[in-house]
């Protein structure tokens, strides 16, 4: 068939396609309850796991498939972590996937976690993929620690500069330095106390304590957390999250698809991402208002998206990688207003059994492993299933954030 | 592992810091400036989000600042740094509005106080450049 005159037309004509409709202006178009987490695989965490991140990666991997029922020739997405090493056509060619129609990274270390999930729900409802997996496997407690230049990995931040250095004349590299700088002030403006960080490590040591496969079970008292090691000033060693070689995966599938796998799906009410203005990796002290996190921003669509609002919520996993962030999200998941946080971490109001909403409640990442959030993304799963080692009864939404020191994200997950 | 330290520690944030550092060589605080629109601007950025201009100059700051937050480190640090801990980081905010870092001249961390004026002083870092600090008002 002859091609001639409008060129767009004659194709589309030539190849037997219907003419494109016009461009939908349809704000109503959303991932919401398009995609279900359906298969869960972790390693057990520890400080050495004695093998290579991409077989590690692997073995989670074929873990979830298990949990879920899948079988690899059943994947056609991946999402990956920038920072992670290893490259999705090394797990596909293992696995046998025989073929990725869709694959991306989500940047930025632990704040990339909910994002992941974001991103393969995202193509999951654009038609790009129908089961997409997400993995990550790090080796952080053998292996060497980014902000000393000792590890291979590395995220877009250090593209054009390494943000995380900026200050490192000043001896201000570490993690928990620039975290201990966002948190003075914002504890100082708030009217919080450190002792209101204790209780947050308390509550996660409190339920890593009936979780095997947490690094830290040994109990934790206030007390124990105050008289923890200055690490940064005003932080402590116990405000801090593990150094932890572990790896885990989820996959993500299309609703339609998850009610006849083997598990109970985890359907993805609502998933977002979040900036904010000016933003610069862990420094993030450039923008205004100096104390709002990326986390505010994707805590706003996220509720959006949802439909619900954080009183419906029955369980959290907010992201703990050092104990402020998580009186930041309170504030900024609109589950107390600012400067009520510490009152509502304060007599067990993070835990299972009587708290004002439990939260972290395989330990997260103070108590049970820190790997960028996938075993909080997994734990969240579990309440859904009903089969946490703190399961909270009846759980039906279950919200798990990202990393509110840097781009971040969240997810909010219900069940039937 | 001693040089990888070592260089981790000269790694600055590439080209666009350059001119901060070398100003400190010379006693000098400066920070960006949008020749086109005269906004301020630290870190340095290639384009004023105000006007998307990329020409800018660095501008010589008043000095004067205020105090934001503080933290005071202490081991397990770099090995160069091993011998100043525990030593205090401040950030603050000069009167053109810009947020920048240093180490506490001066002072003790007990010193000092939320918001309390503070003024730009040099001294060396861990490599021996002389750099921008603070100290005190």
């Amino acid at each position: 068939m002859p091609v001639r005159e409008v060129p767009g037309r004659c194709v589309v004509e030539a190849l037997g396609l219907a003419p494109s409709p016009p461009i939908a202006k349809n704000p109503r178009v959303s991932l919401r309850n398009r995609a279900a987490i359906v298969g869960i695989g972790q390693l057990p965490f520890s400080k050495n796991i004695g093998k290579p991140e991409h077989v590690s990666a692997l073995e989670a991997s074929v873990q979830a498939l298990e949990d879920s029922g899948l079988r690899a020739t059943d994947i056609d997405g991946m999402v990956k972590w920038s920072i992670q090493t290893t490259g999705e056509n090394v797990i596909a060619r293992s696995l046998g996937v025989p073929n990725l129609r869709f694959f991306g990274e989500v940047g930025y270390g632990g704040g990339g976690g909910c994002g992941t999930v974001a991103h393969a729900a995202a193509a999951i409802a654009a038609g790009m993929a129908r089961c997409v997996l997400i993995y990550r496997s790090r080796n952080r407690g053998s292996g060497g620690r980014p902000w000393a230049g000792t590890s291979r990995e590395r995220d877009q931040s250090q593209a054009e500069g390494n943000e995380t250095a900026f200050f490192s004349p000043y001896g201000f590299v570490r993690p928990v330095d620039q975290v201990a700088m966002f948190a003075r002030r914002f504890l100082y403006e708030r009217g919080y106390t450190t002792t209101h960080l204790g209780w947050i490590a308390v509550a996660c040591r409190k339920h890593a304590r009936t979780n095997p496969m947490a690094m830290m079970r040994e109990p934790m008292t206030l007390e124990d957390h105050a008289n923890s090691r200055l690490i940064s000033d005003p932080l402590r060693l116990f405000d801090n999250c593990l150094e932890t070689d572990g790896a885990a995966a989820v996959i993500v599938c299309a609703a339609d698809l998850a009610r006849d796998l083997k598990q109970k799906p985890a359907y993805i009410l609502g998933a977002s991402q979040g900036m904010g203005p000016r933003n610069f990796t862990m420094n993030n002290y450039f923008k205004d208002p100096l104390l709002e996190s990326p986390g505010a921003h994707a805590a706003k669509a996220l509720w959006e998206m949802a439909g619900v609002s954080p009183r419906d919520v029955d369980v959290a996993q907010l992201y703990d990688a050092f104990t402020p962030l998580v009186l930041g999200s309170l504030e900024e998941y609109g589950f107390c207003k600012p400067g009520e946080a510490g009152a509502f971490v304060e007599n067990g109001g993070l835990e299972v059994d009587g708290g004002r909403l439990p939260c972290n409640t395989s330990g997260g990442s103070l108590s049970e492993a820190y790997v960028h959030g996938i075993n909080m993304i997994i734990e969240a799963t579990r309440q859904i299933r009903g089969t946490s080692c703190n399961q909270v009864r009846g759980a039906k939404l279950s919200l798990c954030t990202s990393g509110n020191m840097v781009p971040t994200g969240a997810i909010l997950l219900r069940g039937d | 592992m001693a040089d990888a330290s070592a260089e981790f520690e000269r790694r600055t944030g590439g080209e666009e810091w350059i001119p901060y550092w070398d100003a400190g060589r010379r006693r000098e605080l400066r920070f960006q400036r949008c020749t086109a629109c005269g906004q301020w601007r630290f870190p340095p950025q290639p384009m004023c989000a105000s006007c998307h201009s990329l020409d800018h100059e660095w501008a010589l700051s008043s000095g004067k600042a205020r105090l934001l937050s503080w933290v005071v480190v202490y081991p397990p640090v770099l090995p160069a740094w091993k011998e100043r801990t525990p030593y205090v980081v401040v950030l603050v905010e000069s009167d053109e509005g810009c947020r920048t870092m240093g180490n506490l001249l001066g002072a003790t961390a007990d010193d000092l106080r939320m918001d309390m004026p503070m003024r730009v002083d040099f001294a060396s870092s861990i490599d021996g450049d002389l750099v921008p600090q603070w100290r005190p008002a």
